[in-house]
């Protein structure tokens, strides 16, 4: 392992790439910064990210210049209560071959895409929805005992619309548990919408002045798998994980009171992921704590199956994550509470 | 010159150490120092004597610090602990903590510049607490001796008059006043209300030692009325015995001594030198020959009347010396039946004709003889004496008075001030003639009594 640690010449390539990148979706779309670091991040850590926000927000522009800018298949869904597992996978049609045998022949569906856009992903039956389980997690589509293989890098990118719930599916949490981030699109502030307005006639987008090479994009994941993830950091996600369910040993109060069930393993996997690609962004060859708190939220914010107790306190995932991550101590010092640390 | 990363690790490692061995000590030192303060509060209240040695287990802390300083020895942090603690407070990103895995020289110039980090210790609450266990501590080993003592059992100072009083009951014994196993039975209850006399409850102890002090008193008082009886009547008899002897030599008659010879075993007979708690005892052969006693057998008879009388006196005398009896009461003893005139009486007897009554004449001489005439002639002069005269208001006809009730009770104490009307207590500012009681504690009875008893 010493030898895989990036030195500043190895990490610079691609952290220019990836400042790169941020330059081209900050200048597209206006006043998102966060939110485009979490689905580069995501991107980056080859994890499926679920968009949750209002109509008119951004989020199928966003996905859309990410593909622009990554030069990457881009195919949108839009899902409805009537779409069928084969409208998403594909499905075998009888054809007739040029020998005039008839065949089934395999019509691919929109998933063999890199990038999918699974637009209002609650709307569809659960049956539509469970048929992304294999290409989510495996990405693979098997169909009639045939399994066959996404194009690479495969994302999904899904929005789901907070309102107007009637009609809807709720995505059951097997299906949330593949997402690797929950990210939370809130609204524009008035200067952001000023600019908007006044640069976005009909709201068209501006297309990217750089795009990037295939080859750039297999550099970027190659810098990702040379991260370094420091044991205390991998065991203050592993502490971190352990604390969200409720009886753990650092488990704290609210915890206690209010979750039903804590997070996954694949839980710590995907903080742990998401850390690299976020200690990556920053530029840097190895994994802090503060990548791990920027990167918890979004992660465990969807994983956390809290009681009706909850409900009733008004209590959600995120305030309990913010909690736990204020509480808990990064390096497992303990120090005494009358003992406070600073730098000099 | 400006540390290093590595040296600012150590440095921060070496300082996190110091501080947790001082927090464990100041807790070590203040929990030694509440338990020594209990210790030495047990040990004061229990009474134990000699307590100088308390104070040296205040340098009881000095070994407990060394092995606080031990056991945090034993439990100080990892030092990959400590780095990370070190690349969090610096914010370099993991690039310290990587220093476990590869060489980080490269990225040097990428991170903040090394110092140590400061660490703080809120030590107000833990001094607090230690200086209110360090004070606890001092207040326990300062403490005058009687407060520690409020709990604990304190025996009554009873020792002088308990000493007193089974010197009064030996004594009685030793005179016969008392029998013996009486005698040994209010010694060892003595004995007993010494041990088991509390502070915390003297009535009983005081009633106990009151009632054995008045059983003694009243026993001595019989004992000396018993005993000034007696010798009244020996001095008497000796008296007689003494003017039989004188008359004999004069020339008395046979009919005047046998006369006086009864008169003489009457007064004995009288006097029941064997009955009582005193007993004298004369000689038997002496007392059978009473009505024919020659001249050398009146001298016996003398002498031992003497000496009965003598121990009578002596026994008196002991009583008196204890004040267990009105040292008057001795007096009167000292002087009971002297006679002012035994030559008087002896000379009546050689004398006397037709029946002598020697027992009347006896009685007369050594009572002090006929009575003086009482005289009237100086009366108080009332030269230049002026009277004040006071008009007493009129008082209330006793027709007027209506009966409430008879009752042969002892009027009730009453505390208010109801003065009875119409009467020539009308302006008195007395408390309306009902009867006023004053509790007396149990431990003021004796000076009560005393005071009563004074001899002006």
């Amino acid at each position: 392992m010493p030898d895989t640690i990036l030195k500043p010449e190895e990490l610079q390539p691609a952290a220019d790439l990836v400042r790169k990148i941020l330059e081209q979706l900050d200048r597209i779309l206006l006043g998102r910064r966060e939110l485009h670091r979490l689905v580069l991040i995501g991107i980056l850590s080859r994890g499926h990210v679920l968009l949750e926000g209002l109509p008119g927000l951004g989020k199928t522009a966003l996905v859309r210049t990410i593909g622009q800018i990554l030069k990457l298949d881009f195919k949108r869904i839009q899902f409805t209560p009537d779409l069928m597992p084969g409208d998403v996978l594909g499905t075998h049609i009888l054809q007739e071959t040029s020998s005039g045998k008839r065949e089934l022949t395999f019509q691919p569906g929109p998933v063999f895409t890199n990038i999918l856009l699974a637009d209002e992903i609650n709307r569809a039956s659960p049956k539509t929805q469970s048929a992304m389980l294999e290409t989510m997690q495996e990405n693979s589509v098997t169909l009639l005992g045939t399994t066959r293989l996404l194009p690479q890098p495969f994302f999904v990118l899904a929005s789901q619309n907070p309102i107007e719930l009637e009609g809807t599916y709720p995505l059951p949490e097997a299906q949330l548990d593949r997402f690797l981030f929950r990210v939370l699109f809130d609204n524009v502030d008035t200067e952001v919408l000023d600019r908007i307005i006044s640069e976005r006639r009909r709201g068209e987008l501006p297309a990217p002045t750089w795009q990037m090479e295939r080859e750039q994009l297999e550099t970027l994941f190659q810098t990702m798998e040379r991260i370094y993830l420091p044991r205390p950091v991998s065991r203050y996600i592993a502490r971190l994980v352990s604390a969200t369910h409720p009886g753990g040993a650092e488990a704290t109060e609210p915890v206690n009171r209010y979750v039903s069930y804590g997070a996954s393993p694949r839980a710590a996997i995907a903080i742990a992921e998401a850390a690299r690609a976020h200690a990556l962004v920053a530029g840097r060859p190895s994994v802090g704590f503060e990548d791990v708190k920027a990167v918890t939220a979004p992660v465990l914010n969807h994983r956390l199956i809290l009681n009706y107790q909850a409900r009733f306190d008004r209590m959600n995932a995120s305030k309990l994550v913010a909690e736990l991550l204020g509480r808990l101590d990064e390096t497992g010092l303990n120090l005494p509470k009358d003992v406070v640390l600073a730098t000099a | 010159m400006k540390p290093s990363h590595s040296q600012a690790i150590q440095s921060f490692a070496r300082r996190l150490k110091f501080l947790s061995r001082l927090r464990a000590g100041v807790q070590m030192a203040t929990l030694w120092f509440f338990i020594w303060g209990v210790i030495i509060l047990a040990v004061r209240i229990a009474g134990t004597p000699q307590t100088e040695w308390l104070a040296f287990g205040i340098l009881g802390f000095v070994p407990l610090v060394m092995v606080a300083g031990i056991r945090q020895r034993s439990r100080q942090p990892a030092f990959d602990k400590v780095r990370a603690c070190y690349d969090r407070l610096k914010a370099c990103g993991g690039v310290i903590m990587s220093e476990e895995a590869a060489d980080m020289t490269a990225w040097q110039a990428h991170l903040p510049e090394a110092s140590v980090p400061k660490l703080r210790w809120h030590s107000g609450q833990a001094m607090l607490l230690l200086s209110v266990s360090a004070l606890f501590m001092t207040v326990a080993l300062l403490l005058p001796e009687r407060l520690t003592r409020f709990s604990s059992h304190r025996p009554l100072e009873i020792g002088r008059t308990v000493d007193q009083l089974q010197a009064e009951v030996q004594t009685l014994q030793q005179e016969k006043i008392v029998e013996d196993k009486k005698a040994e039975d209010l010694q060892k209850q003595l004995s007993q209300l010494k041990q088991d006399s509390s502070g915390l409850d003297p009535n009983k102890t005081w009633e106990a030692l009151d009632h054995i002090k008045e059983s003694n008193s009243d026993a001595a008082k019989q004992a000396a009325e018993e005993a000034l009886n007696k010798m009244t009547e020996l001095a008497q008899a000796e008296t007689l015995a003494k003017a039989m002897a004188q008359a004999a030599d004069s020339g008395m008659s046979e009919a005047n001594a046998t006369e006086s010879a009864q008169d003489l075993a009457s007064m004995l007979n009288a006097a029941k030198l064997e009955d009582g708690v005193l007993k004298g005892r004369l000689p038997p052969e002496l007392l059978a020959g009473l009505n024919g006693l020659n001249k050398e057998q009146l001298e016996k008879l003398i002498q031992a009347l003497e000496l009965n009388k003598n121990s009578l006196g002596l026994t008196v005398s002991n009583l008196a010396n204890l004040k267990l009896i009105d040292p008057a009461l001795l007096s009167k003893c000292q002087n009971a039946g002297q006679c002012h005139n035994p030559g008087a009486l002896a000379e009546y007897l050689s004398t006397c004709t037709n029946g002598c009554n020697a027992l009347a004449e006896c009685l007369l001489l050594c009572k002090g003889g006929p009575a003086a005439p009482m005289t009237w002639d100086n009366d108080t002069s009332e030269k230049d004496v002026k009277f004040q005269e006071h008009a007493l208001p009129p008082a209330a006809h006793l027709s007027d008075a209506q009966l409430v009730g008879v009752s042969k009770a002892a009027p009730e104490p009453s505390g208010n001030d109801v003065a009875a009307g119409h009467d020539a207590l009308d302006n008195a500012a007395a408390s309306g003639g009902s009867a006023h009681s004053q509790v007396i504690l149990p431990e003021h009875r004796q000076a009560v009594r005393n005071f009563f008893k004074r001899d002006n």
